[in-house]
């Protein structure tokens, strides 16, 4: 304290060096760079207070442009040069504790000597500002030489093996031993399918091994088998469908069942056929917006309706909507981008220059969607169940959307034409309950109908309107519905309206002998091309029909067409009955609560439906449409962008409150990856920003997770967080260098980067460790010896089928139900879970389905997640419930039992059965003493079944081995690779 | 039943040594080991989280802070009881009942089934004060009456949602939406747990239907999922999986356990790998479940002079059973029990749930139940440190519903997020007391509102938290139960 006091009464100058002599520091002998000395101890000292939440007196460190900016005082906070100038020096040296950066109460160690001297350094360096490694786009590097040369020289197989050996010569360690060849052979097994290798494929490889000059090839021929295996995509998916989110149903209140598991299906080729990264970035994020998609673009477009749906009662569509885009936006950037964008919802970024607004100008490519948190999950697209019709399908499909709008063109023309319009002035309207008020509203030239009140569900309205008088036939009537207000509608959407059970009639006649002559509507033309319900089933015995279905925001207006036109008399009346009948979510009565009418004299409408071209279109368009209907399909939820007529405008929400609307934005990427040069418009060309070699992080982040599911920590541990908040890389030429050779000279194949992760000496090491390796790397992030973690909660269960025989390789379909324990399914909707007594019983985890609210119990167990929202890496727990699991749970019990009838099979004498057991399970022959464990476990087992033979289920014998076996299955080993 | 003592104490021994020597390695590997698989590194975030044993993240820590409740029961009224029918009295509300709502609590608010302007509705039970504290309570829980002086009543708390699902979630998660830790999961996280055969945190539900939410009600969100809640059952095996398999005798699994535990020791002799003693450790402690938890979930242990305090009848799922297992499990030391008992959502739109139908057959289902769990922590002396709170998701409108516009057959109110009543009692809170009030209508809070995240403060406050600085970093935030929205302890109900 006292010398800090003296300090400040020192010439600027002194006070540098004193405070060099004070810390023992020295001047920093290189230049220093921003991102790597100076941004640490912002990040640790001062951005609780000055960074992107809480910016306190005006100050945050995270823009360059606020950093030579002033703060709320007028100070300046920064001259680039000058220490006297910058009043960040000036605080962080200031003597009076009450004054002095950082507060003793927000950084109780406060700034180190040497901080303070690499600060200063860097200000009269001229305080160059680089944004963090991670934003930056990654370049390659050598492979570095110092590997080639001296101890290990020749360790290295692949490339990734320098930048390893490399690091770790600098700490003056050495890699360890290769693996047991039978060893790596499960481990890669594990790794790329999931499955352990079959006792024939461990007898293969060793052959292989043995046959000289061989030995290279035996490892490369073990991957590439694996690499074409069926069984590596459904063990890759696993892991995207955790980013993804993906369940088979709809969360939130009720969590009813969800058909989207033909995108789960999806994922599973795209990994079998090795889709490069980019086109599997590029089709799930927009692939509905692709030129002439493809049923499988269509298809991967799912991807983004995974989103939690709520249709409890009473829940606001609009609220849940703009939820599950939120979640769209959030998962994308934990996904892909490995950015935890989700905070700048609320406010900018704490630790990465995001700011708040940038959140919403990136929602604007996905606020225009469709989908609005509708019961069934609309809109949807119904895929043929057989593939081989899905090249027909999507034909069709993409025909008809094209041939719709086509008709739709010069229909819509005509809908909007006000020459062939008149309005309706004067109108009596009666309403079929009490409950329901309503008035009419003259407004100029026409007269509209309102609601301002409660309204009943059921609400049935009778209109009479006077026809203008010049008006001699009728061709067509006009329905208009409005929100109740049109301005604030446009960003609050309300309630919308469905229009059933409609009807009109032409009154004519004296008031008290009226005959009521009926209107023949044959056609009806929407302010749509492709409406969510035909317009014309107003008129069907059902609730569709025409409106705005759930939600209004914009007028909506549909023309119904006179089969003949109707001449008109003097005093003709105009009825219009209309019902609605949609009494949502058991609380909101989609009435139509303001609207107005139009009829039309004009012969055009006449022309439009005699139209012999315009007929044979329509006729040419149901055909279609009935030939896709007969093709036996899955309806499932898509992507679908919005007309651009009644496009959502975005505006950024105060503190992330979807009722609480700021400022409108537009569609943009964050300023931080470049501003000023042509940004993407839509959805489409974000998602081909996302592949491009401008983005710094889509690559970096592939690549660190595909290493995470080899080696078990990613180069950079925190997969959810590259950014500033994240740990720096271990390796970060490796991690870079990667990066770029995967998005150029692998062309952005995943096999191709697992192939050499998988060959690599790095990953073929021993994992065994010493105390002393140990306690120098516990989690083995510098990579000294091989991986050894414990299995997925998937790989657990796959494993123990696949050991015990009873696997089922079936591919692809429908979620499945194997056995789960009595009490655990009791869902909140009717949702029956029939166990599988077929082949079903015995499918992949990847298969089994995923619902939100009651997670399958033996995978939950085991840590997998319960996908309400993207898991960057799942946390590895070891518990006595999961001891239960593989011990008791009927899954387990039937593995133990089948696989004891299995060795029981291989001839010999019990210890030969044990061995093969024990060879089947773990692919290495047993020590001796492990293999006497197991049998003494045998013996003693057979003689108390012998003794007490209630026990015992087929005989004395099988029950002892099926002892055997759960032992055996339930190995630390095994349950370890 | 085959046991052999002689192993017994071999494994033991087995257990003592791993045990040490995870204690040896924690300062410099295990410990960092155990912290990175928590997600946890020392970096710009965290400083004073709770740092577990490696071989044991549930082992018992002490509180930061001092606080007096050790355990926690609480009992969620799933589907939000009535406030006006129970503890919150209005004569005000009699004079208006049948008259339309005036605008003034109508404008900006959202509501999940009201149409246009709805009827008030008087309270539809008869009132009456009760105990030295004078708290007023319904004819509807005569039990309760005699409770009074024992609880704290809160009739203020608010939430942000009206709907049952999210609002579920906030009760017990602090959020809306699910994928965060409920309370239960940051307190063992916190404290860990007195009794390791059992989970620390274990979860009950009555009433015939699990809550909407389901398991995201007690799920650990972010956390380790070491820390998630455990439902238990009292029919049927009481923990998942608990039970050996058909043909396995407890000899002969300790038998297999034997062996493994040797085999696997050889590993950890040829790999090293401390996780394979925490294995062999955690196969211990399963088998030391399979008898804990069948015990503690056993009502026929309890005297019939218990059963009736409680109105229980073994062999039942009922609130009452589950609330004479909630005590059972404060004796052996489980740290968070909740329960869950179904049917409170009193719109009208049926006999089984009107205020004139169901509520009268709920309210006699949890009364004497609740009641008897108070008097029977008391006379144990386990009431001091067990706080027991009693709540719903949200209270009910002043209003009757009216759905789909009209008049409906029975009478109800629809959820009003702005105003309900909870109660605590034990656990350091201060008894006879009532915090908060409403307004004559009873539909907002008029002095002292106490909102959830202001609950879920007071409630880690009392376990020995600073509900500020329990966080976890996660998605670029330290995450906390009571998120990042102003979140105050009440002191003013802390004895």
């Amino acid at each position: 304290m006292q010398i800090a006091h003296l300090v400040s009464h020192l010439p600027l100058k002194m006070r540098a060096i004193l405070v060099l002599a004070l810390g023992g520091g020295s001047v920093h002998a290189q230049e220093i760079s921003f991102s790597e000395n100076i941004r640490p101890i912002l990040n640790a000292h001062c951005l609780k207070c000055h960074g992107g939440v809480k910016q306190a007196g005006g100050v945050s460190f995270i823009y360059k442009d606020k950093v030579l900016g002033k703060s709320k005082s007028g100070a300046t906070i920064l001259t680039p040069g000058s220490l006297e100038k910058s009043e960040i020096y000036h605080r962080i040296t200031e003597s009076d504790p009450d004054d002095r950066m950082p507060p003793a109460d927000q950084s109780p160690t406060g700034l180190k000597a040497e901080e303070i001297q690499l600060i200063s350094q860097w200000i009269e360096e001229g305080a160059k500002w680089d944004e963090h490694w991670a934003f930056v786009p990654p370049t390659r590097h050598q492979a570095p030489e110092v590997a080639t040369t001296g101890a290990n020289a020749d360790w290295p197989k692949q490339r990734i093996d320098y930048f390893v050996l490399n690091a770790l010569k600098q700490k003056d360690w050495a890699p360890s031993e290769e693996s047991v060849p039978e060893r790596w052979l499960r481990r890669v097994s594990l790794d790329l399918i999931g499955l352990p290798p079959t006792l024939a494929e461990v007898d293969r490889f060793v052959k292989d091994l043995q046959d000289t000059g061989k030995a290279e090839s035996a490892y490369e021929l073990v991957v590439d088998r694996l690499l074409n295996s069926p069984r590596f995509g459904e063990r890759w998916a696993t892991q995207w469908m955790d980013q993804i989110r993906y369940a088979d149903s709809r969360g939130l209140g009720i969590d009813e069942r969800r058909n989207i598991w033909m995108y789960r299906d999806w994922i599973i080729d795209a990994f079998n056929n090795d889709l490069p990264y980019d086109q599997f970035t590029i089709k799930q994020i927009a692939g509905d917006m692709l030129p002439n998609p493809t049923m499988e673009d269509m298809i991967a477009s799912a991807c983004n309706r995974n989103t939690q749906s709520s249709n409890e009662g009473g829940t606001d569509d609009e609220e849940f909507r703009v939820m599950a885009v939120m979640d769209r936006i959030n998962t994308t950037w934990q996904a892909w981008q490995g950015t935890t964008f989700g905070c700048v919802q609320c406010h900018s970024h704490p630790y990465d220059p995001f700011r708040h607004e940038e959140y919403y100008q990136f929602m604007a490519y996905f606020n225009n969607t469709v989908d609005s948190d509708m019961p069934s999950d609309e809109p949807t697209l119904s895929v043929p169940n057989n593939r081989s019709d899905y090249a027909q399908a999507a034909e069709m499909e993409n025909a008809i959307q094209e041939l719709e709008e086509e008709i739709w063109k010069s229909d819509n023309a005509a809908l909007v034409n006000a020459n062939l319009w008149k309005p309706i002035s004067s109108l009596g309207i009666e309403v079929n309950n009490s409950d329901t008020e309503i008035t009419v509203e003259q407004k100029g030239d026409y007269a509209e109908f309102v609601a301002p009140g409660g309204i009943k569900s059921q609400t049935k309205y009778t209109i009479e309107a006077e026809l203008p008088a010049d008006l001699d036939q009728l061709t067509a009537i006009k329905i208009t519905g409005f929100p109740r207000d049109l301005e604030a509608a446009k960003k609050d959407s309300e309630w919308g309206f469905v229009i059933s059970d409609l009807k009109f009639t032409i009154l004519r006649g004296a008031e008290d002998e009226r005959e009521e002559v009926a209107v023949e509507i044959t056609d009806a033309v929407m302010d749509e091309a492709h409406p969510v319900f035909d317009p014309m089933e107003s008129f069907a015995n059902n609730n569709r029909g025409f409106g705005a279905y759930s939600r209004i925001h914009y007028p909506r207006q549909a023309a119904f067409i006179l089969k003949e036109p109707l001449k008109l008399a003097c005093g003709d009346l105009l009825k219009v009955e209309m019902g609605h009948r949609i009494f949502y979510l058991g609380a909101f009565p989609l009435v139509t609560k303001r609207g107005r009418l139009d009829v039309s004299g004009s012969a055009e409408w006449t022309e439009l439906i005699h139209d012999t071209d315009r007929k044979e279109k329509n006729e040419r368009l149901a055909e279609w449409k009935k030939a896709l209907r007969d093709i036996p399909s899955t309806a499932i939820p898509v992507m679908m962008e919005r007309d651009e007529k009644f496009a959502r405008p975005t505006h950024r929400f105060g503190r992330g409150n979807f009722l609480q609307k700021e400022e409108q934005v537009q569609p943009g990427i964050p300023d931080l990856f470049g501003s000023g040069g042509e940004e993407p418009r839509d959805r489409l060309e974000l998602a081909r920003w996302f592949v491009s070699p401008e983005n710094p992080l889509t690559a970096r982040v592939a690549v660190n997770r595909l290493w995470e599911q080899m080696f078990g920590y990613g180069l950079t541990l925190t997969l959810e967080d590259i950014g500033s908040a994240g740990e720096p890389p271990t390796h970060p030429a490796l991690l870079d260098d990667l990066a770029v050779r995967f998005q150029t000279d692998m062309g952005w194949s995943v096999k191709k980067l697992l192939k050499e992760i998988a060959l690599s000496a790095t990953y073929r090491q021993t994992s065994k460790v010493t105390p002393e390796t140990w306690e120098a790397d516990p989690e083995n992030r510098w990579l000294a010896r091989g991986p050894r973690r414990r299995l997925s909660a998937e790989t657990v269960r796959d494993q123990a089928l696949a050991i015990s025989g009873l696997l089922s390789d079936k591919m692809y379909g429908e979620p499945v139900r194997p056995p789960i324990p009595g009490g655990v399914w009791k869902p909140f909707s009717s949702d029956p879970w029939k166990t599988a007594e077929d082949e079903d019983r015995y499918r992949r985890a990847v298969y089994v389905y995923v619902k939100r609210s009651i997670p399958f119990p033996s995978f939950a167990a085991f840590d997998a997640p319960s996908r309400e929202f993207c898991t960057p890496r799942r946390l590895s727990s070891n518990t006595p419930l999961q001891a239960l699991v593989t011990m008791n749970d009927t899954a387990f019990v039937e593995c133990a039992e089948a696989f004891a009838s299995r060795i029981q099979a291989v001839e010999g004498e019990p210890e030969d059965q044990i061995r093969a057991g024990y060879r089947m399970t773990l692919s290495e022959a047993p020590h001796e003493e492990d293999l006497s464990t197991l049998t003494a476990l045998y013996q003693a087992a057979l003689a108390e079944y012998q003794a007490d033979t209630e026990l015992v289920k087929e005989s004395a014998e099988h029950s002892a081995m099926t002892l055997v076996a759960a032992a055996l299955l339930n190995l630390d080993e095994t349950l370890t690779h | 039943m085959n046991w052999n003592p002689l192993e017994h104490i071999q494994q033991e021994q087995l257990e003592q040594h791993t045990r040490r020597h995870f204690l040896k390695n924690c300062a410099t590997g295990l410990g960092s080991m155990f912290l990175a698989t928590q997600g946890l590194r020392s970096n710009a975030f965290g400083s004073g989280l709770p740092v577990h044993d490696a071989s044991n993240p549930l082992n018992e820590l002490p509180p930061p802070m001092r606080g007096k409740a050790k355990h926690v029961i609480y009992l969620h009224m799933v589907g939000a009881p009535s406030q006006l029918e129970l503890f919150d009295y209005k004569p005000e509300l009699v004079k208006y009942d049948g008259k339309d709502c005036p605008s003034v609590f109508l404008e900006g608010k959202r509501f999940a089934f009201i149409q246009g302007v709805p009827k008030m509705l008087g309270p539809q039970y008869p009132f009456q004060q009760y105990g030295d504290s004078g708290a007023w309570v319904s004819d509807r829980f005569p039990h309760f009456q005699k409770m009074v002086d024992d609880v704290c009543f809160i009739k203020t708390l608010q939430t942000d949602q009206f709907n049952h699902g999210p609002a579920q979630l906030m009760v017990h998660t602090g959020s809306a939406r699910m994928g965060h830790p409920s309370i239960g999961s940051w307190v063992t996280w916190g404290m860990g747990t007195e009794n390791e055969d059992l989970p620390g945190y274990i979860v009950l539900l009555s009433g015939g239907r699990p809550p909407r939410a389901g398991k995201a009600l007690w799920s650990s969100g972010f956390l380790p999922s070491v820390y998630q809640g455990v439902q238990c059952r009292s029919q049927g095996e009481p923990v998942l999986n608990v039970s050996n398999p058909e043909g396995v005798s407890r000899s002969l699994r300790r038998k297999t356990l034997d062996a493994m535990a040797k085999m696997n020791a050889k590993a950890y002799q040829e790999f090293g790998d401390p996780e394979t003693m925490t294995r062999i450790a955690q196969y211990e402690m399963a088998f030391r479940m399979q008898m804990a938890a069948p015990d503690a979930m056993d009502l026929s242990k309890e005297p019939e002079s218990v059963r009736d305090l409680y109105g229980a009848e073994p062999g039942k799922e009922s609130f009452a059973n589950n609330c004479i297992l909630a005590r059972r499990l404060v004796e052996r030391g489980v740290r968070y029990i909740q329960l869950f008992d179904w049917g409170w959502d009193s719109h009208g739109a049926g006999q089984d749930e009107a205020l004139n139908g169901g509520f009268k057959s709920k309210c006699n289902q949890v009364d004497q139940a609740m009641s008897g769990l108070l008097q029977d922590l008391k006379s144990r002396g386990l009431l001091d440190e067990t706080l027991v709170v009693w709540s719903g998701e949200f209270g009910r409108t002043s209003m009757r519903e009216n759905r789909g516009g009209g008049e409906m057959r029975f009478v109800g109110r629809d959820h009003n997020p702005n105003a309900f009543t909870g109660w605590m009692a034990g656990g350091g809170v201060k008894p006879g007391i009532s915090y908060g009030q409403t307004d004559e209508m009873g539909y907002l809070a008029a002095e002292n509102p106490v909102h959830l995240r202001d609950l879920h403060a007071t409630m880690l406050r009392m376990m020995g938290f600073d509900p500020k600085k329990l966080s976890y970093p996660f998605q670029g935030l330290d995450q906390r139960l009571i998120g990042v929205k102003p979140a105050r302890v009440i002191e003013d109900i802390i004895a």
